[in-house]
């Protein structure tokens, strides 16, 4: 699925001393099969951004198109199904007895059948790696297992975009490793995802686009590359090294991705 | 940030109301609540009534943000006068249809307790319009000590005051926060009758719970790395001074009380 934003302004408590304009028209789109990478700090708008994903949040201006048509059009319940929001520190909404239960919840709100049901939470619950889990209370497991969980929750619904805020804030080194692969995993089936990060070393080895998001206005969007290479302030440790040594006079090209730096360095070393 | 104005809410501007000891006010609150009782005449009602009506005026609280913290309670008024009037039945018949009587004192009694509920409320919105949440439990938990000879623990339930007052907000957005990644489940907060509302509560509720029992352990723990250890020997950032002006005020309130029992 096409998800495109056009335009979108937000405002935050309009009318009162307190007003603020958190995005000041915004467009952006995501295609089927494509990893769009959202980076930007604290206060850019990110998370108010992803929110207009599923119109949690209405804009002020602007518009939100699922496959060309209108979200505002679509019932909510189904705008929500097809684009999965999943918030930063989402194990902070896990409520049911067990874990099978937790992932269960949408599904059944879809008014799914059973067999349906059980099905989609064996499916999810696997995808993150947390079939062994599925019995266990939600709140006697790990934050690495309790985020895996809470993933699942959202993938349940079978979403054809998939946002995720900062998922890897606060995960050990292998849980990061694990979610990536995660990404690719939906990618490659069709899934659109959006990820939203302030690491960039982890934005650069899954994402297809990049956008750069700053004061609530989009600062470059684009291929890795382009954007890294054009904005060093935001750029991955493997984009800094190689224009700090194109700058001293070598030309080893614009790589973004560990595999492909090595593998210029290397091109390098033998030359 | 939330506007949105409710009983009990402090009202932060700058006035002599406001400027007043906590205790003098808590006090003079206390007195004037018990004291209303006593008052058993629609002349001394009056008079309790033009007092906190000038008190008002010198809060620097807009009148109409002042009617609208009292909105919350405003259907108990209404409540009790209706009763009242319904089925009171002394004095002149002044209405009657069916088994429908209205007397002459229903109305009287009714209009009676009603204002004097009122007058109740306004004092105890005015007490916490003017004073800050946190000088409201230092001034209780200064008036409460003398308790602690008793073995009142009136430094914790001051404390216990203090920490909920501050944690509302926190929760209120923590509450925000759940109910949104919920709607991104699916759950639909507005359907049903009351019995299905409170079942699209519980992924709220339970939520929102265990997180306010992890926050009182980390809290807990935060506070004893601190070095904190119960109110035993401990000294204040803000000293409460009971000055000439806190005296007077309390003693005002004292002879507007009596003269409105003796009335």
């Amino acid at each position: 699925m096409r998800l495109e934003l056009r335009h979108i302004r937000h405002v935050y408590s309009p009318g009162t001393p307190f007003q603020v304009e958190a995005l000041r028209g915004v467009s952006l789109s995501v295609g089927p099969g494509e990893v769009l990478g959202i980076i930007g700090g604290t206060g850019s708008g990110k998370s108010t951004l992803v929110q207009h994903m599923n119109l949690l949040l209405e804009p002020a201006g602007g518009k939100v198109l699922v496959d060309a048509v209108d979200a505002t059009t679509l019932k909510k319940s189904e705008l929500r199904r097809r684009v999965g929001l999943v918030f930063q520190f989402p194990e902070a909404a896990l409520f049911a007895p067990t874990v099978w239960e937790d992932v269960a919840f949408a599904p059944r709100r879809l008014g799914l059948e059973e067999a349906e049901i059980g099905d989609r939470v064996r499916e999810s619950l696997a995808l993150v790696g947390a079939d062994h889990l599925k019995d266990r209370s939600p709140f006697a497991l790990s934050g690495g297992e309790q985020r895996r969980v809470a993933i699942a929750g959202v993938l349940a619904m079978g979403p054809e975009v998939l946002v995720l805020d900062e998922p890897t804030s606060g995960l050990d080194p292998a849980s990061r490793q694990d979610l990536l692969r995660l990404i690719r995993t939906l990618r490659d089936t069709g899934t659109s995802v959006v990820l939203v990060s302030h690491d960039t070393d982890e934005i650069a080895e899954v994402a297809d686009r990049i956008c750069i998001l700053e004061k609530g206005e989009v600062r470059a969007i684009g291929s890795p590359s382009e954007v890294f290479y054009a904005n060093p302030d935001f750029a991955p440790a493997t984009v800094s090294t190689v224009a700090a040594l194109n700058e001293t006079g070598w030309d080893i090209g614009h790589p973004v991705r560990f595999r492909e730096t090595l593998r210029a360095l290397a091109g390098l070393m033998e030359g | 940030m939330s506007v949105a104005r409710s009983f009990g809410q402090f009202y932060p501007v700058a006035s002599p109301l406001h400027a007043l000891d906590p205790r003098a006010k808590i006090l003079s609150t206390a007195v004037l609540l018990l004291g209303l009782f006593f008052v058993d005449s629609a002349a001394g009602l009056g008079l309790v009534a033009v007092a906190v009506v000038a008190l008002v005026a010198v809060s620097r609280v807009p009148p109409l943000t002042f009617l609208r913290l009292l909105r919350p309670v405003a259907f108990i008024v209404a409540l009790t006068v209706f009763f009242q009037v319904l089925f009171s039945r002394e004095g002149e018949t002044l209405f009657a249809w069916g088994i429908l009587e209205i007397h002459e004192g229903g109305v009287r009694l009714g209009l009676f307790l009603g204002g004097r509920i009122l007058l109740l409320v306004s004092a105890a919105a005015l007490l916490t319009a003017t004073t800050a949440p946190l000088a409201l439990a230092d001034g209780l938990e200064d008036l409460l000590s003398p308790l602690k000879k008793l073995r009142f623990p009136a430094h914790e339930v001051a404390m216990m005051m203090t920490i909920a007052l501050r944690f509302i907000p926190t929760l209120y957005e923590e509450s925000q926060k759940i109910t949104k990644a919920q709607a991104a489940r699916g759950a639909d907060f507005a359907e049903g009758g009351p019995l299905s509302r409170i079942r699209t509560t519980i992924p709220i509720l339970i939520p929102l719970t265990v997180g306010a029992f992890r926050r009182a352990d980390e809290l807990a723990e935060a506070m004893e790395s601190r070095g904190y250890r119960g109110g035993e020997g401990r000294t204040r950032y803000r000293e409460l001074r009971f000055r000439q002006r806190d005296a007077i005020a309390l003693a005002a309130t004292a002879l507007v009380l009596a003269g409105a029992i003796l009335l």
